[in-house]
């Protein structure tokens, strides 16, 4: 015993020591990977509520992409398994869910959230208590915060503010209109951003009409919309507002172009508006008529399989939510931590199994290369737009 | 000028809306007693019910309405007696009745919502009277004329039926006081039955009109109508269905104008303020009787 301490104490026998000691304590965990086993996500849904349609994609899309991590042995014999959680969009229920998954060890990560605020009141726990977060919908700016906040919804505004000026470019309007559901942050600073620049192509503001999100009849808001005389309208709202607005200006005979935005893309907006949503152009990164990757056609072609229905944008952001947690788990070794798990997904730079043709993490928040500008065609089928002629 | 003509109409139909629903919930209120909160739940029914024979029947607008009516009646005739005959038989007041309604609001509602897949559905174009006439440069769609010369019949029709037939007298003898009625050979349980189915129809009346125009056909249908039905019950008076017809189409046109003309926030704040005016300063509303005791 004492001739051992004596070896050890020598500054070369020192470091020859520690060298050994952290071959012990990696190379038989990189030889083994992830230990086996089921591995808890808490996910907390929305399928009940307003935005129950949205929220029912996201948790098709995610329970789909823990099925295929599981079959594709993408993390050898670990598996993640989903439990949910509703919320039904209501943000005392998503922090009383979230405290139920913080409090339960098992629990290696959480996902949840399709509104800003109720992402923003869950944040404070996660980062409390050490647990990875990744947002599925919500948009608002600095809600990523890592190592512990990530969002793969991929941000709406860039692509708002492209499509407007292709169309711009297309149509040479001389003034627009702009529907605005104003009770919702998000959709105003969209707006702004669009507005700016279309004011700097020369684009003048007719107006701007305000309509609240609960709003369900959009027949004085047309009326006044039509009233500024604009060469374009373009609508800022979420889904069921925006529905509402763009049938409510065709109900009273709008015949110029109208904008709209990424939440037309959903398949249930064109079976409830039908032939008023043809021909108005919209951004979207990920359509199921347009995939050009192998994992995207693979993707749309399981989703069909398994919900006998096309996958949308929502689907495909709760889908990567999964593959993103599931590549952090994949460079770790052993019984994962949550705090381990946070500083993995922190050096996320590429995703690698992605439906979008390109997506990076930046900052915690996914991005998306480039942006199709899309309408529905007569048949119900997202087509590329073309201008009017 | 003429955006101002077509915000006036605009809300003149918004408002027929409002009055409709406000006819059902006022005659419950006035002849049963009841503020029933599950009154929305059979515009929302009422209005799935239409959808589902244009859908599933692919019948017309005409029968689809009609079936939407008289799914809004036989649902409140069916919550009447299930939910509020025994209450009555035990004599017990108001704030059990519009307990129990809360309870059946949010079962129907639950139902709605899983009858619906949780979405906001719409009729399909084409299964409704589209047409757009023009007063001059004034559009007007098919749907607004309709929405608005039903008000007019149904508000017409009832006020006949309550002031000058003798079921009318039956159910405004119930509404004062079931016993004397009774002793005066009215049969209470029948007058009932029919007032709940009458609310019923006109709750669903609404439902479908709204159903349609405003392409939203989900749980939270008649949420909307809801309050803006009561806020029109309570301006135009309980037991007057003149008052509540006006102030149903008021309310509608009031919350156009404050739109167009002040600011999309204030609408449901202007509307609430009038609420809350006519309780502290006139509580038996515009056309409401003085001797009325429920007000």
């Amino acid at each position: 015993m004492k001739s051992w301490s004596r070896r050890i104490a020598s500054p070369t026998h020192a470091a020859l020591a520690a060298l050994a000691a952290l071959a012990l304590q990696g190379a038989p965990a990189a030889a083994q990977g992830l230990a086996p086993g089921d591995y808890k996500v808490g996910f907390i849904t929305e399928n009940t509520g307003a935005l129950a349609s949205a929220g029912q994609s996201y948790w098709n899309g995610a329970q789909l992409a823990a099925e295929e991590v599981k079959a594709t042995k993408y993390l050898g014999g670990a598996s993640i398994v989903l439990e949910a959680k509703e919320s039904g969009s209501d943000a005392a229920r998503a922090i009383q869910n979230t405290n139920q998954f913080v409090a339960d060890p098992s629990v290696l990560a959480v996902s949840c959230c399709i509104l800003s605020p109720v992402a923003g009141s869950v944040k404070p726990i996660v980062n409390e208590a050490k647990t990875p977060l990744v947002i599925f919908g919500a948009t608002a700016a600095g809600l990523p915060q890592p190592p512990y906040v990530y969002s793969m919804t991929i941000l709406p505004g860039p692509k708002d503010t492209a499509t407007a000026v292709k169309v711009v470019d297309a149509i040479k309007p001389k003034t627009a209109a702009y529907i605005l559901a104003a009770d919702n942050d998000a959709f105003k600073g969209r707006m702004n951003a669009t507005r700016e620049v279309l004011e700097g192509k020369g684009v003048a503001t007719a107006g701007v009409v305000n309509v609240l999100t609960k709003d369900t009849d959009f027949t004085a808001a047309a009326t006044q919309a039509m009233g500024l005389k604009p060469d374009v309208i373009l609508v800022y709202a979420t889904q069921g507002a925006a529905a509402g607005a763009i049938t409510a200006l065709h109900d009273r005979g709008y015949a110029k172009t109208i904008v709209g935005n990424d939440v037309l893309s959903p398949a249930p907006i064109f079976k409830k508006m039908g032939d008023t949503v043809v021909g108005v152009p919209f951004p979207v990164s990920f359509s199921d008529a347009i995939v050009e990757t192998p994992e995207a056609k693979a993707f749309v072609a399981a989703y069909q399989k398994k919900f006998n229905a096309p996958p949308d944008i929502y689907s495909a952001q709760g889908y990567q939510v999964v593959w993103f947690i599931a590549q952090g788990m994949k460079s770790l070794s052993g019984k994962p931590t949550r705090e381990a798990l946070g500083a993995a997904l922190a050096k996320v730079g590429t995703i690698e199994h992605q439906v979008y043709g390109g997506e990076v993490m930046k900052g915690g928040q996914a991005e998306t290369t480039g942006t199709l500008v899309v309408s529905w065609s007569p048949e119900g089928k997202i087509v590329p737009w073309v201008a009017p002629k | 000028m003429q955006l101002f003509l077509e915000q006036l109409i605009n809300g003149c139909a918004l408002g027929s809306l409002y009055a409709l629903f406000g006819l059902g919930f006022g005659i419950v209120f006035a002849t049963l007693g009841i503020l029933n909160a599950a009154h929305g739940s059979y515009a929302s029914w009422a209005a799935i019910a239409a959808l589902a024979a244009v859908e599933q029947l692919k019948l017309p607008f005409i029968p689809a309405l009609l079936i939407g009516v008289l799914a809004g009646g036989l649902l409140a005739v069916v919550v009447d007696q299930v939910a509020f005959q025994p209450l009555r038989r035990r004599g017990t007041g108001m704030l059990g009745a519009l307990i129990t309604s809360i309870a059946f609001w949010i079962i129907l509602d639950s139902l709605a919502g899983t009858a619906t897949g949780q979405q906001s559905l719409s009729f399909p174009r084409g299964s409704y009277p589209g047409a757009m006439f023009h007063l001059g440069e004034i559009p007007l769609p098919a749907m607004q004329v309709i929405t608005i010369g039903v008000m007019l019949g149904v508000t017409a029709g009832l006020h006949l039926l309550i002031r000058r037939s003798r079921f009318g007298a039956a159910m405004r003898a119930v509404g004062w006081n079931q016993t004397a009625a009774s002793l005066g050979g009215v049969n209470p349980r029948y007058v009932v039955i029919v007032t709940a189915f009458i609310a019923g129809a006109t709750s669903g009346l609404a439902g479908v009109l709204g159903g349609i125009t405003t392409h939203n056909v989900s749980f939270l249908l008649g949420e909307g109508l809801l309050l803006k039905g009561f806020a029109a019950v309570v301006v135009g008076g309980y037991d007057d269905v003149r008052g509540t017809a006006v102030a149903g189409v008021g309310l509608g046109v009031l919350e156009v104008m404050s739109a167009q003309y002040l600011s999309s926030g204030l609408r449901d704040g202007i509307t609430y303020a009038l609420l809350l005016g006519f309780l502290l300063l006139r509580p038996r509303g515009l056309f409401g009787s003085l001797g009325f005791s429920r007000a």
